[in-house]
């Protein structure tokens, strides 16, 4: 018998690899994606620049998505969502359904790569006041508007002349219950401290940090230049509270190193928001039955050799959805989700004789 | 410095109870001189703020003083604590350059010692205050090129070296004699200096302006090291004018 197609969730840059992948070894995708774009959570939030590398993400995503669209291994769903499955590994019967109509499909195996969502700074708690006020800013926020090409106090206009970056805000955080690192954070918050000091060159820019984890080349990259080359200011010791005073806002906090306490005005603060598991990721697990950690990420097993298997014999999950990732991590991940996917249909199909 | 009693008027202390009030333009201009000068790119880099150097820093086993907040003090640009520094901090700095173990290749020592020189150029009173106790040093050595002498051995200057001190010094010229080397007979220089490599050493002081700096926090010594230097130089040729 012919090979069953694998079905893969998720049209961000994990599933987008992940189905060319499929492809490219001589199987069939199936790519389903909730939106009417690919292009995931990049698109969806308007990454201006990936991080480490300042390669433009809307021209990134549109490669990616190109790659999957012209290839005929690859069938791409838009607006659609799978709802229920049943079978088993080599053998599954899932429902993807859209707004009009429910289709049954036969495929040999699942990649799940729905993702994260940013952080919600004002779910929790009022700390920072997000939705008090207005230069009161998240990453994703910060990164519309350097896609925009324009850094402005959303409260007047103008360009600020002091903008922090406050880290970790939703990641290790026992209070919150997200005791994990968010991984790209700090990252993306180096590499939009240098796309700040570029755009206002005049404006002082502080990191306030726990750690800061620029792992591997992610150090000579973004963190010493942004440091070295375009002074941004790393200060250990996190905020505790923002308050409001003569038209700025005043962070207070201690300046760890140098030990003593800190009050400092600030025209923008950055609260540098960590990843939680999307809705679709949620579902998908629920679907499925693969169990989630507890922090509602779908779980691997096998620890760290193998990082894409889930619970259920023939279903995979790469990228955000099994914890924080960035792009180059996702993308790696993808790749090894498609393989050992391409290895259950393959098995199943030579089974069938 | 801190265990020093405290401070006088005018003179900055870092426990913020006597400050000098000091123009932020005027702390700026320093800042600005200090990072102007052309070593200071290859001494400082980034800051991680990790602490290794004050762990491999003598002077901190016994001051509180604390390379790595200089380091971090001039990374991150503070120009109201780089001028709290520059008055008071440097000054505990043995300059062993242990610190240069940095990982990020910085150098606080390195910081340290162009903070020092501009100190030292612009004539703060603190530089002049910190450089008193030196001034002998300093004339033996640009006097005589030759640092502390077997003449300066004497039991009340040096009182750590024990009793046996005062018994050397009474026949110091007998005891220098003893020893083999020649050029080491002497009593008023730790070795014989010749004519021609005082003459240099003369010419370089001038040259490079160490003479400038000299003049900026001690006049008097100043005035004495230009009658001994230009007396020796005219008599080797040189027209040398120290105005």
């Amino acid at each position: 018998m012919s090979e069953r197609p694998v079905l893969v969730i998720g049209g961000g840059p994990a599933g987008m690899e992940a189905a060319k992948g499929i492809a490219e070894i001589g199987y069939k995708a199936v790519l389903v994606e909730k939106r009417n774009v690919l292009g995931g959570t990049p698109e969806l939030a308007n990454y201006a620049a990936l991080t480490p590398d300042f390669r433009d993400a809307g021209e990134a995503m549109a490669e990616m998505a190109a790659a999957v669209d012209g290839d005929p291994n690859v069938e791409v769903v838009l607006g659609s969502t799978v709802t229920a499955s049943a079978g088993s590994a080599g053998d599954f019967k899932v429902t993807v359904k859209n707004s009009r109509e429910a289709r049954e499909l036969d495929v040999g195996a699942v990649v799940i790569a729905t993702g994260f969502q940013h952080f919600d700074p004002g779910r929790e708690t009022q700390q920072y006041g997000y939705y008090e006020y207005d230069d009161v800013l998240t990453l994703v926020d910060l990164e519309k508007m350097l896609k925009a090409g324009k850094v402005v106090r959303p409260s007047n206009g103008e360009p600020p002349k002091r903008l922090c970056f406050i880290q970790c805000v939703g990641s290790r955080d026992r209070q919150i219950g997200n005791e994990y690192c968010s991984k790209v954070c700090c990252g993306v918050a180096a590499k939009q401290s240098i796309e700040v000091r570029k755009l206002v060159s005049d404006c002082k820019v502080f990191i306030f940090y726990i750690d800061m984890r620029m792992y591997g080349y992610w150090e000579p990259e973004i963190y010493w230049p942004s440091q070295e080359e375009y002074k941004v200011n790393y200060v250990k010791g996190i905020a505790t509270d923002i308050r409001q005073k003569n038209g700025r806002l005043l962070v207070r906090g201690e300046d760890t190193t140098m030990g003593r306490p800190m009050e400092v005005p600030m025209d923008m603060v950055v609260l540098s928001v960590g990843m939680e598991p999307s809705a679709g990721t949620r579902e998908m697990a629920k679907v499925f039955g693969a169990k989630q950690n507890k922090y509602n990420f779908i779980e691997t097993i096998d620890g760290a050799l193998n990082t894409v298997s889930t619970t259920v014999p023939g279903v995979f999950a790469c990228g955000a959805a099994v914890g924080p990732a960035d792009i180059e991590d996702s993308i790696s991940s993808a790749a090894a989700a498609a393989m050992k996917a391409c290895a259950v249909v393959r098995k199943a199909s030579m089974a069938a004789g | 410095m801190s265990a020093q009693p405290p401070a006088t008027p005018g003179r900055l202390d870092l426990s913020g109870r006597q400050y000098a009030h000091v123009d932020y333009d005027e702390k700026e201009r320093l800042f600005e001189e200090v990072k102007g000068d052309l070593r200071f790119d290859e001494y400082l880099y980034g800051c991680y703020e990790c602490g290794i150097c004050v762990a491999s820093c003598p002077s901190a086993r016994f001051y509180d003083f604390s390379p790595r907040k200089i380091a971090q003090t001039m990374a991150r640009e503070d120009v109201d604590l780089f001028y709290v520094f520059l008055n008071d901090s440097v000054w505990d700095c043995s300059q062993c350059f242990s610190c240069d173990v940095c990982p990020r290749k910085n150098s606080p020592g390195g910081v340290i010692t162009v903070m020092r020189e501009v100190a030292v150029k612009n004539g703060l009173a603190s530089a002049a205050e910190a450089l008193e106790g030196y001034g002998r040093v300093v004339y033996k050595i640009m006097s005589t090129g030759t640092q502390v002498s077997p003449d300066m051995l004497s039991a009340n200057a040096f009182p750590d070296w024990g009793p046996h001190v005062e018994e050397i010094a009474k026949n110091l010229d007998v005891w220098r004699r003893a020893l083999p080397p020649e050029t080491m007979h002497t009593t008023e220089t730790s070795w014989q200096v010749d004519d021609k490599t005082i003459i240099e050493l003369y010419l370089i002081w001038h040259m490079t302006g160490v003479m400038d700096m000299i003049k900026e926090v001690d006049e008097g010594l100043f005035m004495i090291l230009q009658d001994v230097m230009e007396e020796k130089l005219e008599d080797a040729g040189y027209d040398v004018s120290f105005d």
